[in-house]
C-alpha cells in the first residue's frame, strides 16, 4: 500500500503575513512550516500504511526556494521519501497550475491512494485536490472523516450537513481528509534525528516535462484584479437592563430568526 | 560564528513547543492545583524521546546534548508548564549515570529514565551543610560487600512520584584537608529504613518537597555510581546541567509571561487605545524582552560549552543568574500589565510567581554565583 500525501507548506500564520502590492499572492519569502491542516492526512497516509503491513508514504510538495522544513516536519513523522517541486516559474500559479504539476508529479510515484487536505490553510481555495484527481482521471472523495482501505476499494465516510455518506471507490483514488479524520503524531525525537537522512527529490517544471508557459503566472486562469481588507465587525448593540432587557433580548433572537 | 539552531534542533524546538501546548498552562495549573503531577505530559514527553534527547542512542537516548535537554526544558516551560523535575531526573541523575555508571547500571537506569518511565531524585543538600558540600554528614559504611546509609537530606524534590534518589553520602574523609570524601548512591525510595516526609513550601509547582531519614539503609554494590570517594568531583559534572535547566525554566516562564501580556496589552482598551500604547506599560515589557533574550544567549552559549567539553561552569551560574532575575521579573510585569486580573487564578500568571521566585534561590542561590564570578572572573577575594 503506497500513499501518496499532498503538503503545502506556507508561511506561518502565527506570524505576520503580507500580499505582494502587485501580483496580490501571498508573501513566500522566508522559512515555511507545514500547513497543519496537512498533518492530519500524513497521520492517516502513515496509519493506512502500517495496517496494510507494507508500503510508504511519499510526500508530494510545490513550493518556492526549494524550501524543506515544512517537508521536514511531515519526514519526521514518519514518511519515507518526499518529491519538490521548485520552479522559479512556478510563482502566481494558480489552483489548476498547481494541479497540473502534483498530477505529473504523482504520475511518477503511481501510489495506490493519494491523500490530501479538503483545504490549505493560506489559499483556501479547496479546488486543487478535485483538480488533481481529474488530470489523473481518478475519483475523488471530499471531505472524508474516515478511511479504510482494501486491496482494489477505499472506503471513505464523507462528511455532510447531516451526517455522513458512506463512499466506496475504487483505487488509485484521490481523498481529502478533514482536521480530525485522525489525531497527527507529535515528531518523536528518532523521527527527527531520521528525516535529515530521508530522501527528499528536488524537481523543475522542466523534469516533470510540463511546459514553463502552462504553469505559474503565464498559465494561470484565475487572476487576482484587486484585494480590499474585510470590513471591521461593528460594536455589537448593548441592551442595558431597565427591567425589561430579557424582552429585548427575546425580540432580538426572534428578529435574527433563531427562535 | 554561527547564531542558528540546526535544522534538527529548530524540529525538535518546534515539536516539544507542539507537544506542550497540546496540554498548556490550563493543564499544568489545574493539575497542580488538585495535588496532581504532569503524568500526562511527562509520558507524552519521554515517548517522544524528548527527556531522554542528551543520553546516550545505545541507552534509548537521542545521541544529543544538554543543548537540546535545554530546548525541551525552555519549550515545555514557555507553554507554561515548568517541569523542575527536568532539573532532576534528566539533567542531574541520567547525566551522572551516563559518565559515570557501569555498563550494568546504565542498562538498568537509562532506558527507562530516557522514556520518563523512571524518574529519580537528587539529594545533596542537608539542614546542617546548606551550599557547603564539605560538611555533608549523611555518611555510607561498608559492611561486607554492601554499604549501609544513614543521615538526614532536606529540600529534596520530587521524591514522592521517583523511583529511586541519587544520594550524595560520605564515605571518608580526607586526611590532609579534614573534609569529605563523597560518594554517590542509587536509593530505592521503597527501601527499608528509607522515609521521606512533606516540607509545605507556597510553591504551585507539581514537585513536592521533601525531608529524608536514612536510617542503615542497606545498598548492595551496584549501588555505588562512579568510583568510592569521588563523589564531590563527580557532582560537579551534573550541577552544571541542572544550572541550565533552572536556566532553561526561567527563560520559558518568561517567555510565557510576556507573551501573554503583550497579547493583553494589544487587545485591553479602556481609554480608546489598547493600554500597551501606553510606554508606562510597554516599556517593562519591552525591557524584559531584553533581558529574557539575553539570558537565552548565554543558556545556548554555557549548554554549547558544556556539549563540547569546555569549562561551562562560567557560562552555566551567569546564565541561571539572568535567567532566573529576567525570567521572575517578566512574570512580575506581566502580572502589573494585567491589573487586577494578573492575580486572578483564570488569567494564569500568579501561580508560576512561586516557582519564577524558587529560580533565584534553588539550585544555586544567587549569592552563590554572585561570590563565584567575584572570585573567578574578577580575582577577588575568596568570601567564604
Amino acid at each position: 500500500m503506497n500513499v501518496a500525501v499532498c503538503v503545502k507548506q506556507i508561511p506561518d500564520p502565527a506570524g505576520e503575513l503580507a500580499l505582494d502590492p502587485s501580483t496580490h499572492t501571498l508573501v513566500r519569502e522566508g522559512k515555511l512550516i507545514l500547513d497543519d491542516s496537512d498533518s492530519y492526512g500524513v497521520e492517516m497516509a502513515l496509519q493506512l500504511v502500517e495496517s496494510a503491513g507494507g508500503g510508504e508514504v511519499t510526500l508530494v510538495s510545490m513550493a518556492p526556494n526549494n524550501e524543506t522544513s515544512g517537508l521536514r516536519t511531515a519526514l519526521a513523522m514518519g514518511a519515507a521519501k518526499a518529491v519538490l517541486i521548485s520552479d522559479e516559474a512556478l510563482a502566481g500559479s494558480d489552483a489548476l497550475g498547481t494541479a497540473k504539476v502534483l498530477a505529473a508529479a504523482v504520475s511518477r510515484i503511481q501510489p495506490d491512494l493519494v491523500l490530501a487536505a479538503t483545504e490549505s490553510t493560506d489559499g483556501y481555495t479547496g479546488t486543487t485536490p478535485v483538480q488533481l484527481a481529474e488530470l489523473l482521471g481518478w475519483p475523488a472523495v471530499t471531505f472524508a472523516k474516515k478511511v479504510e482501505v482494501s486491496t482494489e476499494s477505499v472506503t471513505v465516510r464523507r462528511q455532510t450537513e447531516a451526517g455522513y455518506d458512506e463512499v466506496v471507490s475504487p483505487l488509485p483514488a484521490v481523498v481529502t481528509v478533514t482536521a480530525g479524520v485522525v489525531e497527527p503524531r507529535y515528531p518523536s525525537f528518532k523521527g527527527i534525528m531520521a528525516a535529515r537522512s530521508k530522501p527528499v527529490e528536488e524537481l523543475t517544471v522542466a523534469d516533470l516535462g510540463l511546459e514553463a508557459s502552462a504553469v505559474g503566472a503565464a498559465g494561470a486562469r484565475q487572476q487576482v484584479i484587486s484585494v480590499q481588507a474585510a470590513e471591521e465587525r461593528k460594536a455589537g448593540e448593548i441592551v442595558t437592563d431597565e427591567g425589561d432587557a430579557h424582552q429585548k433580548i427575546v425580540a432580538y433572537l426572534e428578529q435574527i430568526k433563531v427562535l | 560564528m554561527d547564531f542558528r539552531l540546526s535544522p534538527e534542533q529548530e524540529m525538535l524546538k518546534e515539536a516539544a513547543a507542539k507537544l506542550a501546548a497540546g496540554f498548556g498552562h490550563a493543564y499544568f495549573q489545574q493539575k497542580t492545583a488538585e495535588g496532581g503531577k504532569q503524568e500526562e505530559l511527562w509520558a507524552a514527553l519521554g515517548e517522544a524521546g524528548f527527556l531522554g534527547v542528551h543520553l546516550p542512542e545505545a541507552y534509548s537516548g537521542g545521541g544529543m546534548g544538554i543543548s537540546e535537554l535545554a530546548i525541551v526544558c525552555e519549550e515545555v516551560a514557555a507553554a507554561g508548564c515548568p517541569l523542575l523535575l527536568m532539573l532532576v531526573s534528566p539533567a542531574i541523575c541520567a547525566t551522572l549515570i551516563a559518565r559515570f555508571g557501569t555498563d550494568e547500571q546504565k542498562s538498568r537506569w537509562l532506558p527507562p529514565m530516557a522514556t520518563g518511565r523512571t524518574k529519580m531524585a537528587f539529594a545533596i543538600t542537608e539542614p546542617d551543610a546548606g551550599s557547603n558540600s564539605h560538611r555533608i554528614s549523611t555518611a555510607a559504611r561498608r559492611d561486607g560487600e554492601e554499604w549501609r546509609l544513614s543521615g538526614t537530606k532536606y529540600y529534596i524534590s520530587g521524591v514522592d512520584e521517583a523511583d529511586a534518589v541519587l544520594v550524595v553520602a560520605r564515605t571518608g574523609t580526607d586526611e590532609a584537608t579534614g573534609r569529605a570524601r563523597l560518594s554517590l548512591f542509587i536509593v530505592d525510595t521503597g527501601a527499608p529504613g528509607f522515609e521521606a516526609t512533606h516540607i509545605p513550601v507556597e510553591i504551585a509547582a507539581p514537585e513536592k518537597q521533601f525531608t529524608l531519614f536514612f536510617d542503615e539503609v542497606v545498598l548492595g554494590s551496584d549501588r555505588l555510581l562512579g568510583a568510592e570517594g569521588d563523589g564531590l568531583h563527580q557532582v560537579f559534572a551534573g550541577l552544571n546541567p541542572e544550572r541550565l535547566m533552572g536556566a532553561a525554566i526561567g527563560c520559558g516562564i518568561g517567555r510565557f509571561a510576556l507573551e501573554r501580556a503583550a497579547s493583553y496589552a494589544r487587545q485591553r482598551s479602556v481609554w480608546g487605545t489598547p493600554i500597551g500604547t501606553h510606554q508606562g506599560l510597554a516599556h517593562p515589557l519591552a525591557e524584559s524582552k531584553v533581558e529574557v533574550e539575553l539570558a537565552r544567549l548565554m543558556l545556548a552559549k554555557a549548554a554549547w560549552c558544556y556539549d563540547h567539553d569546555l569549562d561551562a561552569a562560567e557560562a552555566a551560574n551567569m546564565a541561571k543568574f539572568a535567567a532566573a532575575e529576567a525570567g521572575l521579573s517578566a512574570l512580575d510585569r506581566a502580572m502589573q500589565v494585567h491589573g487586577g486580573n494578573g492575580l486572578a487564578s483564570e488569567y494564569g500568571l500568579a501561580d508560576l510567581w512561586g516557582t519564577a521566585r524558587l529560580l533565584r534561590t534553588a539550585p544555586v542561590s544567587r549569592e552563590m554565583i554572585l561570590n563565584f564570578v567575584a572570585q573567578h572572573s574578577l580575582h577577588l577575594p575568596k568570601s567564604y
